[in-house]
């Protein structure tokens, strides 16, 4: 086996509500594109255990990007004197840029809990773009059980302190070693970034309406939910899929809100049973 | 229960980076467990002293109140989901935070690890509850 990883890191250059945002996606694999959207205040590492399983790529392109602010994608001129406040709105338009930009046709899209709402958002609103919708810890709406002010403040970590509420959220089945990998992430993230992903995922009520609006009988809607998830919790992921006719929902005992990055071992067989529910 | 508290003490010595993490944080904790009091104090990350109550006249920074059964949910090796977490357990309905939050937010990894310990200590476990 190759000690070289078979995911590819690129730049894409689109543009953003007028302004030009250079996004970093990385790949691996072929055939069906799935496109792989990282959870809050965190990036595209969170996806590297599933674009390194050959079973999975073998016939799924998996691509995952970071969003503007996120890992390796900068954020926009300016930002130094700017809050940053993601929107439903904002997040819709970056994802449509990406798939066009990238010329993926009608993708599964496949994300995690902001993905996973975003997801839902899409396939309500653009499900003709897409192939089909693996939400995962995904719900219609969460308000926040904690202050979303605490992670930005000028007298201590913003990073630290998120990685250390979200870890009330990884399952005690998770190995040590990732579990820490995805706290990492979270330590990681830019001064303001977690605060402003949660603004959009805490504030946000409209996918509550347009649920209904959701046509699984064209795009399959599946949501995967940990049982150790205190943010998706799994009534709230199967409260989300009741109000979606059509979709299917998949408790998974043992894992905890980041599972493709938590638990990858305990994940895969979920995210495998879940692209099979996936038209080809 | 005392005992259990003194041996998370002692555990939390052992560990360097624990100690490293508190090493800004001073300050005098209640744990409630039903109607018994404990307050745990701190010094620059080691604990110096644990005073059973109840007391009106020792001030705390922020408590943990919560329930003996529910202390001990948490500290089984593999907890169940919702009793994984101090946030779990007040998402569940089974604890509540009072006091200076942002205090224990600041914190956090710290005063979750320091009550992970009893995960990991076994002595004092019967609990009066």
């Amino acid at each position: 086996m190759s000690a070289i990883d078979p995911i590819v890191g690129r730049y894409v250059t689109v543009t953003l509500s007028g302004r030009t945002h250079r996004i970093y996606f990385e790949e691996a694999g072929q055939g069906r594109p799935v496109l792989c959207l990282h959870t809050a205040g965190a990036d595209t590492r969170q996806w590297r255990h599933l674009m390194n399983d050959a079973e999975v790529t073998a016939n799924n392109r998996l691509i995952a990007f970071d969003l503007p602010w996120h890992g390796k994608s900068l954020p926009p001129e300016g930002f130094e004197t700017e809050e940053y406040l993601l929107t439903t709105e904002a997040y819709i338009e970056t994802v449509l840029a990406i798939v066009e930009a990238l010329e993926l046709e009608t993708p599964v899209l496949a994300g995690c809990s902001m993905g996973g709402r975003i997801a839902l958002q899409l396939a309500a609103l653009h499900g003709d773009k897409f192939s089909g919708f693996i939400a995962i810890e995904a719900s219609d709406f969460q308000p926040a059980w904690y202050d979303i002010d605490w992670f930005h403040r000028p007298d201590a970590h913003g990073g630290e302190m998120g990685a250390a509420l979200v870890s009330a959220n990884i399952s005690p089945y998770a190995p040590n070693a990732e579990r820490w990998n995805t706290l990492w992430m979270f330590m990681q993230s830019g001064p303001g970034v977690f605060r402003g992903d949660l603004s959009f995922y805490t504030k946000d009520e409209s996918l509550i309406p347009r649920l209904p609006q959701i046509d699984t009988g064209k795009t399959p809607v599946h949501i995967l939910v940990g049982s150790y998830d205190l943010t998706c919790t799994p009534e709230d992921a199967q409260r989300t899929a009741d109000a979606i006719p059509g979709a299917t929902c998949t408790v998974m005992e043992e894992l905890g809100h980041f599972p493709m990055s938590e638990h990858p071992d305990g994940f895969r067989p979920f995210f495998i049973d879940a692209l099979a529910k996936m038209p080809v | 229960m005392l005992d259990k508290w003194t041996a998370m003490g002692t555990a939390l010595e052992a560990r360097a980076h624990l100690l490293r993490l508190g090493r800004l944080f001073s300050e005098t904790v209640l744990i409630q467990l039903g109607e018994d009091e404990y307050y745990l104090t701190f010094e620059k990350g080691h604990l110096v002293d644990v005073t059973p109550g109840p007391s009106r006249k020792t001030p705390w920074r922020f408590a943990l109140r919560t329930d003996a059964e529910a202390l001990e949910a948490f500290w089984q090796p593999i907890p169940e989901a919702g009793f994984h977490d101090v946030f779990g357990l007040v998402k569940i309905g089974r604890a509540r935070v009072d006091g200076d939050i942002l205090v224990l937010v600041k914190n956090l990894r710290f005063f979750k690890e320091f009550l992970a310990l009893g995960r990991d200590t076994t002595s004092g476990m019967e609990v009066s509850a």
